[in-house]
């Protein structure tokens, strides 16, 4: 069944027959010859087209198969963005696997607690990093049963037998065509649309993570709808670069990519990404706020160190882009000397400065995971960047709301997108109902039997729909605050506020039923570090420098700023600057860097209560883990300062 | 890497592309700029008589056209200084090669484009061509080829101490070229050939490239653009392959080339006889714009001045050898236009002209190393990058 949208685009409907590898098929049929990804290696894209993507998934997934893979079987990916990544995920998908990816940056703890309770058999592993993870594992997860590496580099001296290059894999695979072919083709008509495509482990916030399970047709549903909203085009550029574990990297690359079919980008490197999406110029980006922070902290750094004639152009500029978009966030009209200014900012500004955090192509710039601040959001509709705020969990496959183009309102998350249906229960909680509505928690009926009640997603989150019918999503339900004068607010607005300094890197605010709000801070070493150096102040260590009297008037200025338009009873009465960043590796922030609450409440209880008692210094006496497992002893006194108001 | 800045959405798929001369569009639109200006709006009179001849025009109002339009190029004597620019890149390009990427200090280039030029000269002169060459108008272009050859053997030969000394004395041995080759071979015996005594006489006609009679400015100017070009390309080439990189290496530090498998002499020389050979070039060129020749065209202040040349427009960058003699001989003529009506009060000035040019050139240089160290054609590059980085400074 066909139907058009108002676009005119013509829309296949899914069938229930259809599958993500029977559509990976179809489509490497039609481009043939046409890039299907890039990746940069030496300094190059070196392209790999959609007959070469087919040919390296087809010996994996064969090969996979000669190894003993049976349908329903887990399959799991670790390691950086790639095109193997990719391959192998799809290997896993085309013959009848069930696929599950981890990110790249997990403890050994969360690996193994993943591989078990997935009953993970084949595990993929990028090089020599990811294999000896999962060798100092494999005797406590009986079901692994071949860890596979392509990235040969140190690999030479490692002979277990449960091991196996990619190489190998596909030489296999090409042995079993021989002697059997046809198979890899049967093997995708023979899947169904509600088949379990990819089991998806949730950051949670709360609990050990939840494996959400993804049928084929939740995914290829969730992606299309999101295309009905804004359309791509198959000539388009994206860049993958976020990883794969998270849903909405899943959502670009495999929902909307493959249906698009537009050509998706490898970085060369994680440490590399940020000026290779400069390079390719992506028309579609798809990023947690963090990123969207980043590159603001960034231009807002560079600002500061610019001439002053660049200064002024840039302020010029900035005013206009402001201007301009507040009236287009206010759906006034915009008179034709503004449109004519904001040209001229656009021509001697805006236009160069795109093309320097690499928007100049992007069409739709998205951002979901987290909430974002406004002025975050105002900068870029400012800079002319046409950014959307997505309201989405891993349970729904991606995303259930979005802004529209032109109708933008930046504490929003838009409207829902076709085919979904969103309703507030009388709790404020936040409903969903969709075909992309996940199929359950893989071995947890209880959570199941939670999240999903008849037919509808409970979100745990909190929000209530405007007079617009935008979504606004207020909070998770249970990090709601309930301040002094009874009213109810969220941390996260204020947070995100905070964070639009760019010395502030990580915020976390309290006060939840208490007297007055405070705020826990993480400064950004690398811009405080250089303030502190053109302000000649001596530093060794994060932590001293966290500390110095100036930093604390510094960060106390901008939280002033930050405090301004807000109601008395929500306004940040005292601060203090932690002697650390959070850090994923400490548990204080989950994979996809949103805060634990619960859990750096109990860690940084002295903090509490010394921000609630009488006391202007606290005394922190602990250990700290690095990444590498090597520990350090911290001793030292937290300052904890009172706003000015 | 690529080293142009590109712009976003602008990548490359493999190193054929990566490697491009003109990468992005804006360059493109550059370059066809620049050829624009250079073939068409500088010598536009040129082209308004060839318009106003091939189409037989004998009107009052077009010849009038045709004369405004002029306006905007170069007169003859404009003309005449590009040329004497192009003169310039030429022999500073091969100065360049070998100071500037090989590390080689050189102070006698000029006697390689005196060798050029004597060469070319006695071919056109002297050698008995066979009748359908003169005819076909190849005599010359042969000529220039075995003059690049010529003055590079001669380069190569006082370029052989270099394997064994650096620096200073190398410039003496280079120095050594220049009063060999051109106060005592060239004066004292090659002028002698013929009976002539001390110049060699070029008459109308000689110079001929096929059909193409070099008999004007214009024409001159052309066959010095078309040379430049060939030259830039063919250098910027040769800097970005094996022997490119193995001079680099040279000349940030011998040692550690021959280290790593470079034969230092093997290169070094090679880089004298690329020097040499475009030193040759330059020379048999510089003919094809004069009436005769004589060994004071070729004194060694020459040499010196190329090296003042590439101090100024900046050492290890072609772009360096270009606005190095653009500066040097339009800032030079701009004072002679200067100095002219003043002469009326100053008759002195006039007169001591030469002197003025010299404490100029000295001046220029001291300026250069006090103030712009790395040459104008850094500060071009800091230009390009205060735009490419707009609206911040990194």
């Amino acid at each position: 069944m066909r139907q058009e949208d108002k676009k005119g685009a013509l829309i296949t409907e899914i069938s229930d027959d259809q599958t993500i590898p029977k559509l990976f098929l179809e489509k490497a049929g039609v481009y043939g010859d046409r890039v299907s990804m890039r990746e940069k290696e030496f300094g190059v894209w070196r392209p790999i087209t959609w007959q070469k993507y087919l040919e390296n998934v087809k010996y994996i997934s064969l090969g996979l198969i000669s190894l003993g893979l049976k349908p329903g079987d887990k399959v799991s990916m670790i390691g950086d963005n790639r095109p193997e990544g990719l391959w192998a995920e799809m290997a896993a998908l085309c013959a009848g696997g069930v696929g599950v990816w981890l990110f790249q940056d997990c403890l050994i703890e969360e690996v193994k607690y993943i591989l078990d309770h997935s009953d993970t058999k084949f595990l993929f592993g990028e090089g020599q990093e990811e294999v000896d993870k999962a060798l100092s594992i494999i005797d406590e997860c009986p079901k692994l049963e071949k860890i596979i590496w392509d990235d040969p580099k140190g690999m030479r001296n490692y002979h277990q037998d449960c091991l196996i290059s990619l190489k190998k894999v596909q030489q296999l695979g090409r042995e079993l065509e021989k002697n059997n072919p046809g198979l890899f083709e049967e093997n995708i008509v023979a899947a169904k649309g509600s088949d379990v495509a990819l089991l998806f482990y949730t950051s949670g916030t709360t609990s050990l993570p939840k494996g959400a399970l993804l049928s084929h047709n939740n995914m290829l549903t969730m992606g299309q709808h999101l295309m009905t909203v804004d359309p791509c085009k198959e000539t388009d550029d994206y860049v993958s670069y976020l990883p794969f574990a998270w849903i909405g990297e899943q959502m670009m690359s495999i929902s909307c990519g493959l249906q698009i079919g537009y050509t998706l980008n490898f970085p060369e490197s994680p440490e590399t990404a940020k000026e290779n999406i400069r390079e390719i110029g992506p028309h579609v980006m798809f990023a947690p706020p963090r990123m969207y922070e980043e590159m603001t902290r960034s231009v807002q750094v560079k600002y500061l160190d610019a001439t002053w004639i660049k200064r002024k152009f840039y302020e010029l500029a900035t005013k206009i882009g402001y201007h301009v978009a507040n009236l287009k966030f206010d759906k006034k009209p915009v008179p034709f000397y503004w449109n004519f200014l904001e040209w001229l900012a656009l021509i001697t500004v805006q236009k160069k400065l795109k093309d320097h955090l690499g928007l100049s192509r992007v069409r739709n710039a998205y951002t979901g995971g987290a909430a974002m601040g406004p002025d975050h959001f105002r900068f870029f509709h400012a800079l002319g960047v046409n950014l959307k705020q997505i309201y989405g969990q891993t349970e729904v496959a991606g995303i259930s709301v979005v802004h529209r183009s032109g109708d933008i309102k930046f504490d929003t998350v838009g409207h829902p997108i076709p085919g979904t249906e969103i309703k507030i229960t009388e709790d404020g909680e936040i409903i969903t109902r969709s075909s992309s509505v996940f199929l359950g928690y893989y071995k947890n009926p209880e959570a199941t039997a939670e999240a999903l009640q008849d037919g509808w997603l409970y979100s745990d989150d909190k929000g209530f729909i405007d007079d617009d019918g935008h979504l606004v999503v207020f909070d998770r339900t249970k990090d709601v605050f309930t301040l002094r004068d009874g009213r109810p607010f969220s941390p996260q607005y204020l947070e995100t506020r905070l964070k639009f300094s760019p010395y502030v890197k990580d915020a976390w605010v309290v006060g939840d039923n208490l007297d007055y709000v405070t705020a826990i801070l993480c400064i950004d070493y690398s811009v405080v570090g250089k303030w502190a150096d053109e302000n000649k102040l001596n530093y060794t260590s994060y932590t001293e420098l966290s500390q110095k009297p100036e930093v604390y008037d510094l960060v106390g200025k901008q939280i002033q700023t930050a405090n301004q338009d807000l109601p008395d009873t929500a306004q940040v009465a005292k601060f203090v600057n932690l002697y650390k960043e959070f850090d994923a590796d400490d548990d204080e922030l989950t994979r996809t860097r949103k805060l634990r609450r619960a859990f750096v409440e109990k860690r940084y209880k002295e903090i509490l209560d010394a921000l609630y008692s009488d006391v202007d210094s606290v005394h922190i006496d602990t250990t700290i883990k690095y990444e590498d497992g090597r520990e350090a002893h911290i001793k030292t006194d937290l300052h904890i300062q009172k706003v000015k108001s | 890497m690529s080293t142009t800045f590109l712009p976003c959405g602008d990548y490359h798929q493999g190193y054929a592309e990566d490697h491009a001369w003109f990468q992005t569009k804006f360059i493109k639109g550059k370059m066809i700029a620049l050829f624009l200006v250079l073939f068409v709006f500088i010598p536009i009179s040129y082209w308004g008589s060839i318009f106003q001849s091939a189409f037989n025009i004998d009107n009052y109002w077009f010849s009038l056209i045709i004369r405004y339009i002029s306006v905007f190029g170069a007169d003859e004597y404009w003309i005449s200084v590009f040329n004497m620019v192009g003169y310039t890149i030429l022999g500073a390009l091969g100065v360049q090669l070998l100071i500037g990427y090989c590390g080689q200090l050189t102070l006698g280039h000029g006697a390689f484009i005196a060798v050029g030029a004597y060469t070319s000269t006695l071919l056109i002169l002297e050698f008995p061509w066979p009748e359908f060459m003169i005819t076909l108008g190849l005599a010359y272009p042969v000529s220039i080829f075995i003059a690049g050859i010529m003055a590079g053997l001669f380069s190569v030969l006082f370029g052989l101490p270099s394997a064994r000394v650096k620096g200073f004395y190398l410039i003496l041995t280079t120095m050594a070229a220049q009063f060999i080759l051109v106060d005592f071979v060239i004066t004292q015996y090659v002028s002698q050939i013929g009976g002539r005594g001390q110049a060699f006489s070029l008459p109308p006609g000689t110079i001929k490239i096929g059909p193409w009679l070099i008999d004007n400015n214009y024409k001159v100017y052309f066959f010095m653009l078309i040379l430049v070009i060939l030259s830039c390309i063919i250098i910027s080439n040769l800097v970005r392959t094996r022997v490119g990189r193995a001079w680099v290496a040279i000349r940030d530090n011998d040692i550690s080339a021959e280290v790593m498998g470079i034969n230092v002499i093997k290169y070094k020389l090679l880089a004298f006889f690329v020097a040499g050979f475009i030193g040759g070039i330059t020379g048999s060129f510089w003919i094809s714009n004069l009436a005769a020749i004589s060994p004071e065209h070729f004194p060694w202040f020459l040499s010196l001045w190329l090296v003042g040349v590439i101090l100024i427009g900046g050492v290890g960058s072609i772009h360096g050898a270009i606005f190095g003699s653009l500066f040097m001989v339009v800032i030079m003529e701009l004072l002679q236009l200067a100095v002219i009506p003043l002469a009326d009060t100053y008759p002195k000035l006039l007169m001591d002209f030469l002197f003025i040019k010299e404490a100029t050139f000295g001046l220029a240089i001291c300026g250069f190393l006090i103030f712009e160290p790395n040459g104008m054609a850094y500060r071009w590059w800091q230009i390009k990058n205060y735009f490419n980085l707009w609206p911040f400074s990194y």
